[in-house]
């Protein structure tokens, strides 16, 4: 494929450590290229990098007429600060000031050279060709700092919304949770039409002693999207990160997920849902790496596939030699309720320690007939009762959000 | 107007290549109470399913009348809505949905099949603990998720309590008593005897005479090897605890 061109210059170009970063990524891209089908990590759900070809990197100032647009400042059931990216683009003059947590432009923070700790240090990068594809673009995103000892009293919620077809938008945000501090961050992502984009976002979060983060992505993208997205996280002790990835709707979309956990007692959760209908794929792919002595982790997914929808899900624990008491568990259960829809799970277990607790699950398998009669036999039609095992399958899951609000609000989303 | 609400004429029904029921034959007026007894692997519970609308079963021949119309035709939420209901001898688990919102469901269902409004939540909410508290069924049980963790006891108690708040024309108990203890019997008898009158009717699937001593049948059936040997009173019901099913499986 040819990468997109750059017909405008990017910010930072003239900042050789900016340059250099992108010429790297550059450089790795011409190197290794994209995964194809032969890519282990990529094999289940192949990206086609032509539908890139027709997409452009926005490097307008930006004009959706943010101020009339739909998206701007919805509604929602919970009181929350408000960050705001329009077609790939932070709008830093639209989002809220937030007490105790700095938040900057990525681009003023690349100038100001306050991410060079930070940016592209938590993953190898070679490793993930999308990332490298973000850095290669890197301009759009912010750096958060959430304070020391900072315990924010509502999410902080990021919009992400598409009005336009037509772009490549990578973005790129660093957040640092300071030691002690505990915050919840909603990434939604959003489009009311069937814009054909790609969405390619890099999330670098790091975690200092005994700090918590909730982190949701939901993901209500246009059937014609893609959606790439790293996470990728570090934990330090006694810290504790959260995660729900909830898929409603899509073209093709890839969720991963890279867990170091460095200091002992660091803890993770994560957890997510999805539903392929139609033509759409999800992918969701996590690695967690117990690097520390009595760290835990435990993932939760659950899924339905419908239609011709393609859902793949990859989880590895991977256990240091050090790690011991270590637990580490994992378990994803999926509905296939077609003969041609698909779902490929590969669940794998990388121990090095002897005295951990470790499990692993999947299972995949249609509603259970004899839930179905029952219900039928009080007066349910096949349907409703089809519908209501449904969602009993996916609430499992979104039962574990601890914020109320938060958690009927995704409910009355996804149902 | 049918002069039954039942009428089973000759049925033969069967599972696989098995089969299972074996021109079987009975009558039920409204108002009845029919007992079934039967040993173990006559084919009784298969009986409750083909009523209720199993998909597993093949019907070979016979009919079923329901209050006149074709059981045979109608989906299995048709016959629940058109007044049959089934207490089942091991009601599933349904994780995820809770024991209310379930209820309030089939409520509806029946409510919207027979042209009516929808409960809204404090309307049902009424009448869920109205009931429940007759089967003394604590409100905590209904918060949880549909028949996950119950006992027995609780099962049951759950299925009568779902009779009542359906008030079916024709109620299937199989084996409504199984694994009950004389508290939890007295408990599912009482429930059943408050809910029947004169325009109801009782089909009693049961093994154990106890619970035929607190519901009074009009008529008891040994059931044996797919079809109906022998009817009676219910003198016939202590004639099998005193004797067994042997002398009625002779010349089978």
């Amino acid at each position: 494929m040819n990468l997109p061109e750059l017909k405008t210059p990017l910010w930072g170009d003239d900042i050789p450590y900016v340059a250099g970063l992108r010429e790297k990524a550059g450089r790795i891209l011409h190197h290794s290229g994209f995964p194809s089908a032969k890519t282990e990590a990529w094999k289940y759900a192949h990206f086609d990098i032509s539908s890139l070809s027709a997409l452009q990197i926005n490097t307008d100032v930006h004009h959706c007429d943010h101020d009339n647009c739909t998206c701007h400042r919805q509604p929602l059931p919970f009181s929350c600060y408000r960050l705001e990216f329009c077609d790939g683009q932070f709008l830093a003059d639209h989002s809220d000031t937030i007490p105790g947590v700095y938040v900057k432009p990525l681009i003023e923070a690349l100038f100001d050279g306050e991410t060079k700790t930070y940016l592209n240090k938590s993953f190898p990068i070679e490793k993930y060709p999308f990332a490298a594809l973000n850095t290669l673009y890197l301009e759009q995103g912010f750096m958060m700092i959430i304070e020391r000892n900072t315990v924010l009293d509502q999410p902080i919620y990021i919009s992400y919304h598409q009005s336009k077809s037509g772009y490549l938008n990578n973005m790129h945000n660093l957040i640092l949770c300071e030691s002690g501090s505990q915050a919840a961050i909603i990434e939604h992502f959003h489009c009311e039409r069937a814009n054909n984009y790609c969405n390619n976002i890099v999330n670098e979060i790091k975690l200092s002693a005994a700090a918590k983060l909730t982190h949701y992505v939901f993901e209500n993208e246009s059937v014609q999207s893609h959606h790439i997205e790293l996470n990728s996280i570090r934990q330090k002790e006694n810290s504790s990160y959260q995660a729900f990835c909830l898929k409603k709707s899509g073209g093709f979309s890839r969720h991963e997920s890279l867990l170091r956990l460095e200091q002992k007692e660091a803890r993770a959760e994560v957890n997510g849902i999805y539903r392929v209908n139609g033509s759409s794929v999800s992918d969701i792919t996590t690695d967690i790496y117990h690097l520390a002595p009595e760290t835990f982790s435990d993932q939760l997914v659950k899924g339905v596939a419908t239609d011709h929808g393609k859902a793949v899900f990859q989880g590895k624990i991977h256990i240091a030699p050090n790690a011991q008491k270590t637990e580490g568990h994992q378990t994803h259960h999926a509905l296939l309720l077609s003969d041609t829809a698909e779902i490929d799970s590969k669940p794998e277990l990388e121990i090095f320690a002897d005295d951990v607790k470790c499990s692993h699950g999947s299972s995949c398998g249609d509603l259970d007939p004899e839930q179905l009669f029952y219900m039928q036999t009080r007066g349910f039609s096949q349907d409703d009762a089809r519908n209501i095992l449904i969602q009993a399958h996916l609430n499992e899951v979104l039962e574990k959000i601890n914020h109320p609000l938060i958690k009927e609000w995704l409910k009355d989303q996804f149902f | 107007m049918s002069e039954y609400l039942l009428e089973i004429k000759n049925l033969r029904a069967r599972v696989a290549e098995k089969e299972i029921i074996k021109d079987l034959s009975l009558k039920i007026r409204k108002g009845e109470v029919h007992a079934l007894m039967g040993p173990n692997g006559a084919g009784k519970s298969t009986l409750s399913y083909v009523l209720a609308g199993k998909s597993d079963y093949e019907i070979t021949s016979g009919s079923i009348l329901f209050d006149g119309h074709d059981l045979l035709a109608m989906s299995p939420e048709e016959r629940s809505c058109n007044g049959l209901f089934l207490s089942m001898q091991h009601p599933v688990a349904i994780p995820g949905v809770t024991t209310a919102n379930f209820l309030k469901h089939s409520v509806n269902a029946h409510r919207k099949f027979n042209g009516e409004p929808d409960l809204d939540a404090a309307e049902f909410l009424k009448l869920m603990r109205q009931e429940s508290q007759k089967l003394n069924i604590p409100s905590e049980m209904l918060k949880r998720e549909l028949n996950v963790g119950f006992s027995g006891g609780e099962k049951k108690r759950l299925e009568i309590l779902q009779m009542s708040l359906l008030k079916p024309s024709l109620a299937i108990l199989d084996e409504a008593d199984s694994g009950l203890d004389i508290d939890a019997l007295n408990m599912v008898a009482d429930g059943v005897n408050q809910l029947h009158n004169e325009h109801n009717s009782l089909l009693i699937i049961t093994h154990h005479i106890d619970l035929l001593n607190r519901i009074r049948p009009d008529f008891v059936h040994i059931y044996a090897d797919g079809h109906i040997v022998r009817t009676g009173d219910k003198s016939l019901a202590a004639e099998i605890e005193r004797n067994g099913y042997q002398n009625y499986l002779k010349g089978e």
